[in-house]
């Protein structure tokens, strides 16, 4: 008891009066202006789904895992998404292990409703099976370092691994197609979740005489009257707000923090979006690299990739025997899920309207009927898809698949560097999706996974 | 680093010492007085080191381990910066940003009597003197020095405090000047009180002339000196 009063940070009348004074005059005690963000550092270092955010002196981790659950009865077509928070006390003094404080829930409340409220995160393509089995998305957050504005730092630490994190592929097989196959990371790519935008919070603090400022230090939170979270994303629209107590604002200032709000939203936006495409192509050179091991060839990383010879045989070997099969099958119709199978690769050309040239106007990858054959052709090489009867994870797929026959198609006219081409499919494949779409007219279209 | 135990107090001056290093050896010393600072400990004819830290030596006999740490563990004779927990009848109780609270006697003040205790808000910032300062037991202070005399301890008035590391501090305390403080010196003017518990206090007429010095002191831990007079003239540029 002793130990947790003598560990209790304080503040000095000196500080407080200081804070308010320097206010007035537009000053904070870090150099900052009133409405400006601290530094923000993103960072994933190292599995997928996990993400450090560092806002200042504060720094939260957030990370996000998968299960399968039973969906709730009201809605049995739909994934369940949930939020739980850890205040370390290694973060504050004052943060005690174990119970949850009051702040620890409010902050937990406010990211739930940015996430679920705005529909960010899409659940109905977390369905595996209706009315059974479905995702449970959960996301953890830990506070590490509390150097004021957790919600924030927190909301972006959620955000960030919900873009960075890869669920397992699964699809239906077994006897009567009732069976759940989970397809290990290294049979499939695992696949990422669908984030139709990125609810950003933004803290406002509100001092006496009517100051406002963005982003509040520990100092400051301790010194202000009352606060406003807006939680909006980049394209105007508000997602959430909390204001829970404190002084009373006018609504003309609600008003301007709003705008404000959405013009540090679309700046976080653009910077949690640039460190998870690094991320994103930091991950996809390291698959290179381990596909490069399976098939033997050596690959220097950068513009020229020469495989020898053998290796590029080999490998043309291999996926001319693959585009056989494609060409030769005739798949029946695929319209069992009526129009979320998206032909788009039917009219030549996929989703990121890349034109691949050559034949599979037939293929498609989600009807009913495989040909053994290709099952085998397609176990032996790396994450062909067979069938999938769901739509809805037919979306994720639909990806990182449609970037497979693509690359095929190159290895035919020009013999180099197949393992770029497949690089360069995967890198251009994100960034086309990200520039798309509107969520539910496109995803019956295009299926096209929006970040 | 020095793995092997010379008798010689020498090897082991100004360089990194461990908890169980035995520095000095006393039996090899004798009609000496020796002052032992923070961090060391006397076990017999042993000296051994508690801390981590480096070990510094200064005339006549003064032997101490220096380290720098985030909180701060009290010492006899430091000068601290310290914050008014709560008022009893005997004591204030102080926070020094060490394990326990400290007491400060109501009537450790200059011509402090039962009937002129001084009011401190909770939250008053003062500058005070550790005299007693035991393991297990809570520190006492005093706001006086060793004669009795006020001697510029006492409350603070105004101004702004941030915390540091102890190293940082006694860095700033060290003499000569520390090349922070005389690069903001030139062109600013300012009061700063710094306590060795990792405290440093700042006054100046303007606000931002107190943000400036505040954060360029803050910045400076880990800087050269040639670094920190860059940094300084960079802080200095952006408010002219």
């Amino acid at each position: 008891m002793d130990v947790r009063l003598a560990n209790t940070r304080r503040l000095t009348l000196n500080e407080k009066n200081f804070i308010k004074t320097a206010l007035l005059s537009e000053i904070r005690t870090d150099g900052r202006k009133p409405f400006e963000f601290r530094n923000i550092i993103i960072n994933f270092d190292r599995e997928d789904g996990y993400a450090e955010v560092q806002l200042g002196q504060t720094r939260v981790m957030g990370i996000v895992t998968a299960k399968f659950v039973q969906p709730y009865q009201d809605r049995p077509n739909e994934g369940t998404l949930s939020i739980y928070t850890e205040f370390s006390p290694m973060a504050d003094p004052s943060f005690e292990a174990g119970r949850p404080g009051e702040s620890s829930v409010e902050l937990g409340r406010i990211i739930d409703r940015g996430l679920r409220e705005s529909r960010a995160v899409d659940t109905e393509s977390l369905c595996i099976v209706a009315g059974k089995l479905v995702w449970a998305i959960r996301i953890d957050i830990h506070i590490l370092d509390n150097g004021g504005n957790l919600v924030d730092a927190a909301n972006m630490a959620a955000l960030a691994a919900l873009m960075t994190f890869r669920r397992p592929e699964c699809s239906l097989g077994g006897e009567d197609d009732q069976e759940v196959i989970i397809h290990p990371p290294e049979m499939r790519d695992p696949v990422p979740l669908i984030v139709h935008h990125l609810p950003i919070a933004v803290t406002f603090g509100f001092f006496d005489e009517s100051v406002v400022v963005i982003d509040p230090t520990h100092n400051e939170e301790a010194v202000m009257a009352g606060r406003m979270i807006a939680t909006v994303n980049a394209n105007g629209d508000i997602c959430a707000i909390q204001k829970a107590g404190g002084e009373g604002v006018s609504q003309r200032v609600i008003m301007q923090c709003l705008q404000l709000a959405a013009t540090k939203a679309a700046d976080i936006t653009k910077q949690i979006k640039a460190a998870v495409e690094a991320y994103n192509k930091e991950r996809a050179l390291q698959m290179i690299k381990r596909e490069h091991t399976c098939v033997d060839t050596n690959v220097k990383e950068g513009e020229d990739q020469t495989l020898d010879n053998k290796g590029i045989s080999e490998l043309v070997g291999k996926y001319m025997e693959r585009l056989k099969l494609i060409s030769g099958e005739s798949y029946p119709s695929q319209n069992i899920n009526g129009e979320i199978e998206t032909k788009s690769l039917k009219r030549g050309t996929d989703i990121h309207g890349i034109k691949f040239s050559s034949t599979p106007l037939s293929w498609d990858p989600y009807s009913k009927g495989v040909d053994p054959e290709f099952l085998k052709a397609s176990v032996a090489l790396q994450g062909f898809s067979t069938q999938n009867k769901k739509k809805e994870s037919s979306y994720e797929e639909k990806p990182s698949e449609a970037e497979r026959p693509e690359s095929y198609e190159d290895v035919n006219p020009n013999s180099s560097a197949v393992d770029a081409s497949r690089i360069e499919m995967q890198m251009i494949g994100p960034k086309t999706l990200k520039d798309a779409v509107k969520p539910k007219n496109k995803r019956k279209k295009k299926g096209s996974s929006m970040i | 680093m020095e793995n092997k135990k010379s008798s010689s107090p020498a090897s082991f001056i100004d360089s990194t010492v461990v908890p169980g290093d035995v520095v000095l050896d006393l039996s090899s010393m004798t009609n000496q007085t020796i002052k032992l600072g923070g961090g060391l400990r006397q076990d017999c004819d042993a000296i051994p080191a508690m801390k981590a830290g480096t070990l510094r030596f200064s005339k006549p006999n003064k032997y101490w381990v220096e380290s720098s740490q985030k909180r701060y563990v009290p010492c006899v004779e430091d000068t601290v910066l310290a914050i008014v927990v709560d008022s009893k009848a005997d004591n204030f109780l102080i926070d020094i940003k060490g394990p326990a609270l400290a007491f400060l006697p109501v009537l450790a003040f200059e011509g402090g009597t039962r009937r002129n205790i001084p009011k401190f808000e909770v939250g008053t910032l003062l500058y005070l003197r550790v005299v007693k300062a035991n393991f297990g037991m809570n520190p006492e202070l005093s706001c006086t020095d060793a004669n009795g005399k006020a001697a510029e301890f006492g409350p603070l008035k105004d101004g702004y405090m941030f915390e540091t590391s102890t190293g940082l501090s006694r860095k700033l305390l060290s003499s000569p000047t520390c090349p922070v403080l005389e690069a903001l010196g030139k062109k600013l003017s300012f009061e700063i009180a710094v306590g060795l518990n990792g405290r440093v206090w700042v006054n100046a007429a303007s606000p931002d002339t107190i943000v400036v010095v505040a954060n360029a002191i803050m910045n400076s831990e880990s800087l050269s000196t040639a670094q920190q007079i860059i940094m300084v003239e960079h802080l200095l540029k952006n408010i002219q």
